[in-house]
């Protein structure tokens, strides 16, 4: 098999059997569960669109290590085009979802521990890379899908990972042996853990000599011995289960769907183990993931800001207020904002470059730079389409007093906004703004790829500060003066 | 007494420097007093012929210079691209050392002065 469909997808998952939990009880299938369904539809997206004339271009590519058809969510990016195809497709995907499809998380992890591990095994003499390089095969050739695990829920924060009173703060190998490693910890946030095949599991910090059972990179099967899944909640989930209109986005949901993978005591054969000790490659990965992590939100959130943009337009319309100076004035500036994201992630696929291993990098600054412009233009965007679509944002009637024989006529009556258009329209128009402006998907922008103060810190170091002292410098004539050579 | 050998020719060739990580007119000025120095090379423009060495000096690790258009136009190149010098990680204070090594072996040029000026 190669590319998978999405029919393809949701069989293969109900092949698995990982240990899920929610609300307090034990979810024997994501595929059919009204909770996990929205998040496996835009998963499963990833796949029909691949497979999709109108987006093969973006969503599919060539392997570079067999030379065979796969999904780009499993490429390992070889040139610029590749980097800035990636943000387009994400800008695609999430124009149809509305929502977060999940699948970038693994693909990112692809990437950052494909280029590492090649400069581990050139400094070390490990076979990390080789390794690496055959399973990556497997997951090109079967199309799974992987989830990147790297934020550990640390604990005190004080503390690094071994000062921490209790060792399972952050994952670790409590165990050596022969035929593999054995770990102990969890991740959290974890993004489409559930509806996943499998996880790549990254360290999330820096790490010291001390540190070293924690610099541990591993790949494990979503329904592995001593893994499970605890998912957590989002903002109106109950609506996923009584009702359909008021959720907004019924078919792709809110958010990705996040959970915490716990690993007790989880066996890991050598084959999947990508480092294990090596401490002073921890932040080299933990870096690069990021970066290539943080590049995505220009893409994807624009795409979701299209359709937000979209939503509060066709309200503005049918609430009569579309030529109003003002609300016109407010759409142009969400639009710019959309697109000043956009521009950032573009910016830093073009100037993004080649690693030792062959494959290519986002630019560090400025995918940390497109990340923190996220977690600021999401929130002024939706806080534009909250303007202008009114205080009816929180107080709309339920789909269930609309669809009532006695009380139905009087929500259908006042919900109306123009004559022309019914009021079912304005209801389902306020509930997909509601779903994408108020609650979880924003705090999705701030913290997602890591919180803004991890985007200012690489940024600091990237700044180059003494550069632009001299510069200055050199115009204000101060000191020795540079000159031009050649 | 084996014959002097032709000085090669040696040709600098700069990204653009939109915007420099690192101080690439130093790796330039350091190359100028190699050539006074020894007398192995001889630094041309890059609009030569002949060219033996091409240094492509690119000042960030998007690496602009690296194209085939200026590689071309002689036998060997040697590329810094920010702080990397032929794709090897070379942190800014040994870049111009490790520049300067890295073309004294493509030239077969033997115990030359590193020192900085």
């Amino acid at each position: 098999m190669s590319m998978m469909t999405g029919k393809q997808y949701r069989e293969s998952l109900s092949k698995l059997k990982p240990e899920i939990y929610y609300m307090g009880e034990r979810i024997e299938s994501v595929i059919t569960h009204p909770a996990f369904t929205p998040h496996v539809n835009a998963a499963a997206l990833t796949y029909d669109m691949a497979l999709a004339p109108e987006f093969e271009e973006l969503l599919s590519t060539k392997s570079h290590l067999t030379g065979e058809k796969i999904n780009r969510f499993t490429h390992i990016h070889q040139n610029h085009d590749d980097l800035v195809k990636k943000v387009k497709m994400l800008r695609a995907l999430g124009q149809q979802t509305g929502s977060c499809f999940q699948r970038c998380v693994g693909f990112d992890a692809l990437n950052a521990t494909y280029s590492v591990t090649y400069d581990m095994d050139k400094k070390l003499g490990t076979k990390y890379h080789e390794q690496f390089s055959s399973l990556l095969k497997e997951i090109q050739s079967t199309d799974i899908m992987i989830s990147g695990a790297m934020t550990d829920p640390k604990g005190d924060r004080r503390l690094s990972p071994s000062q921490q009173k209790d060792p399972d703060l952050y994952v670790h190998i409590v165990e050596k042996r022969d035929d593999g490693i054995v770990v102990s910890g969890a991740k959290a946030h974890i993004t489409g853990a559930v509806n996943s095949h499998g996880h790549l599991v990254m360290p999330t910090s820096a790490m010291k000599k001390e540190d070293a059972d924690y610099a541990v990179c591993f790949y494990v099967p979503v329904d592995a011995t001593g893994a499970l899944h605890i998912f957590g909640r989002q903002t109106n989930d109950t609506r996923k289960c009584d009702c359909f209109l008021d959720q907004g986005n019924a078919e792709y949901g809110i958010v990705g769907g996040e959970a915490l993978i716990v690993f007790d005591r989880a066996f890991i054969p050598w084959k999947h183990v990508f480092m294990c000790g090596e401490f002073d490659f921890a932040y080299e990965l933990v870096e690069r993931f990021a970066t290539f992590h943080r590049q995505n939100y220009g893409g994807c959130k624009a795409g979701l800001s299209d359709a937000l943009i979209g939503a509060t337009y066709a309200l503005a319309q049918v609430q009569g207020t579309d030529r109003a100076s003002h609300v016109r004035d407010k759409i142009v500036e969400m639009v710019h904002l959309t697109e000043t994201l956009y521009c950032c992630s573009i910016a830093c696929s073009c100037q993004g470059y080649a690693m030792p291993a062959g494959c290519y990098m986002a630019d560090p600054l400025l995918a940390n730079v497109t990340k923190l412009n996220v977690t600021r233009h999401i929130y002024e965007i939706a806080r534009l389409a909250q303007d202008i679509t009114g205080g009816i944002l929180a107080t709309a009637p339920a789909e269930s007093d609309w669809k009532d024989p006695k009380i139905g006529k009087y929500v259908d009556k006042y919900m109306k906004g123009i004559a022309e258009i019914p009021a079912e329209t304005r209801i389902r128009l306020i509930r997909l703004l509601e779903a994408m402006t108020c609650g979880t998907a924003l705090a999705e922008s701030m913290h997602g790829a890591g919180s803004p103060q991890a985007q200012r810190i690489m940024i600091e170091r990237r700044a180059n500060l003494e550069r632009k002292k001299r510069l200055a410098e050199k115009l204000a004539k101060i000191g020795d003066q540079p000159k031009l050579v050649y | 007494m084996s014959p002097k050998r032709k000085p090669r020719k040696v040709a600098i060739k700069y990204c653009g420097c939109c915007n420099s990580y690192v101080n690439l007119s130093e790796i330039a000025c350091h190359l100028v007093g190699m050539e006074k120095r020894h007398g192995d090379f001889v630094l041309v423009p890059f609009s030569e012929d002949k060219i033996d060495v091409v240094i492509i000096l690119c000042g960030c690790p998007r690496a602009c210079g690296n194209k085939e258009e200026f590689k071309s136009r002689a036998k060997h190149h040697l590329l810094v691209a920010g702080e990397s010098v032929n794709g090897r990680a070379t942190p800014q204070e040994h870049l111009i050392e490790t520049a300067q090594e890295e073309l004294e072996n493509t030239l077969n040029i033997q115990n030359s002065p590193s020192s900085r000026h």
